[in-house]
């Protein structure tokens, strides 16, 4: 069930839009295509199935309630999915910073090294040219730009897990993303 | 903002898209986009920019209870099926698998077929299939439930018939991790029972829940809880996958036979 087609994007697109009309239709239709690539999205930040999964709960239900507000316009539906449910996720991922300060050891998860795609993820063209622009950074910036993205981490994380100071962490960070800016905008 | 950059404000966009700001700043963020459209195009745009990075992570089938949960927790009507699946349930690899000959198995079908249509079937839409085999405590296959998560119902078929006292039967029951026993039912001691599963129960379902069956007066149990010895339990699994089918049962309809 791959999203890369723009053939598939539009009809994510129709979908969801149909879904803010209170169509459960489609609503159910894409549930069916898209719950697969975010729960890949939830588990691959929480490592925890149980919390992936009331994660994903509440992503779909969002998505119900807000689908009226999604504009093709601004962004595709895989995009406006992918966001909510990263942004639940990472919602989650702080209460459970808040919970753990007692217990700072468990902050420190080691460095997440996956920066091939998975065996079998298909590519979309918005990502090969993001592949690009990242190539093109220090690889150490590179690597702390992916880590935050699929990790969720903060700053303050990041800098612990790579053990670097946190000014050094964030310069990073903050370099590469209007590197990319430059890179990716024509 | 104290960076830098000349472009606070926008990278404050991008660290919140990539998500590396604590809860609070993230929450600012967050009311700042729901105020202002300039911020919601600024963000809009970073997503735009580093989402694809999504590309890269592989999909994992979420387990089908997380959508009836979904559509517990929204309250929605049956809508339509999407698509007429291949059915597991029309398989004849799981009827197979179920251990049940070809006199149990017409008498299941025909269970399923015959019966009235109470309720609207609670559409599950995209769900799949789970089982159990429920143990005897002497370690034989006792029952093995098979779900339908689609259909919201479930067929017990017992291995070999168990005998009971006179006056009673064995009951089914639903018993989510560290939560109390659902009552699913009662079954039969020496035939296929095919039972309706609520929108509640269905939501109940998964590998962390296991099913029990326990030795009750005839009409089932008297408080609503076990009252009788355990007899059995399973663990509630994936079913296996089946790749034949025949075409056999009655779609869409929603069975109950309490009996």
């Amino acid at each position: 069930m791959s999203v890369t087609s723009p053939a598939e994007r539009d009809e994510l697109n129709r979908l969801l839009q149909q879904a803010g009309r209170n169509d459960q239709k489609a609503f159910a239709e894409l549930y069916k295509r898209t719950s697969s690539k975010l729960f890949g999205v939830c588990l691959r930040m929480l490592h925890d199935r149980g919390e992936a999964e009331e994660v994903l709960q509440e992503t779909y239900t969002t998505v119900w309630r807000r689908a009226a507000s999604f504009d093709s316009a601004k962004a595709s539906a895989i995009t406006w999915l992918v966001t909510l449910s990263r942004n639940k996720a990472i919602d989650r991922l702080r209460q459970h910073r808040e919970e753990l300060l007692d217990d700072p050891s468990k902050l420190n998860e080691t460095v997440d090294d996956q920066p091939t795609p998975a065996a079998g993820a298909e590519t979309s063209q918005e990502y090969q040219r993001l592949q690009q622009c990242l190539e093109e950074l220090e690889p150490q910036q590179q690597s702390s730009v992916r880590e935050a993205f699929f990790t969720g981490a903060t700053y303050n994380e990041l800098a612990a897990r790579c053990k670097v100071p946190l000014g050094t962490m964030k310069s990073w960070i903050r370099r590469s993303l209007m590197q990319l800016r430059t890179c990716l905008d024509p | 903002m104290n960076t830098p950059f000349e472009d606070g404000n926008n990278l404050r966009y991008a660290e919140y898209v990539l998500g590396v700001l604590d809860a609070d700043t993230r929450a600012e963020v967050a009311r700042e986009v729901a105020g202002s459209d300039e911020a919601a195009t600024a963000v809009a745009l970073w997503q735009r920019r580093l989402i694809p990075l999504a590309d890269t992570i592989g999909e994992v089938a979420p387990a089908p209870y997380v959508w009836a949960r979904i559509q517990d927790a929204l309250q929605l009507e049956a809508p339509a099926r999407v698509t007429p699946r291949k059915g597991l349930w029309d398989s004849l690899e799981l009827w197979r698998w179920l251990g049940i000959g070809a006199t149990a198995l017409a008498a299941a079908l025909l269970v399923v077929v015959s019966l009235p249509r109470p309720t609207p079937a609670p559409a599950v839409v995209n769900a799949g299939y789970m089982a159990s085999t429920i143990q005897q405590d002497n370690g034989s296959a006792g029952w093995t439930a098979t779900m339908d998560l689609e259909h919201a119902r479930m067929v017990v078929v017992p291995a070999t018939p168990v005998s009971f006292e006179q006056g009673r039967a064995p009951e089914l029951w639903l018993i989510p991790a560290g939560g109390k026993p659902i009552s699913v039912g009662m079954i039969d001691r020496d035939k296929p029972t095919t039972l309706a599963l609520d929108p509640a129960l269905l939501a109940q379902l998964g590998p962390t829940a296991v099913l029990a069956v326990s030795v009750e007066p005839i009409g089932g149990s008297p408080t609503g809880q076990p009252t009788g010895a355990v007899i059995g339990k399973g663990a509630i699994g994936a079913a296996p996958n089946a790749g034949g089918r025949v075409a056999l049962t009655g779609h869409g309809q929603a069975d109950r036979t309490r009996v």
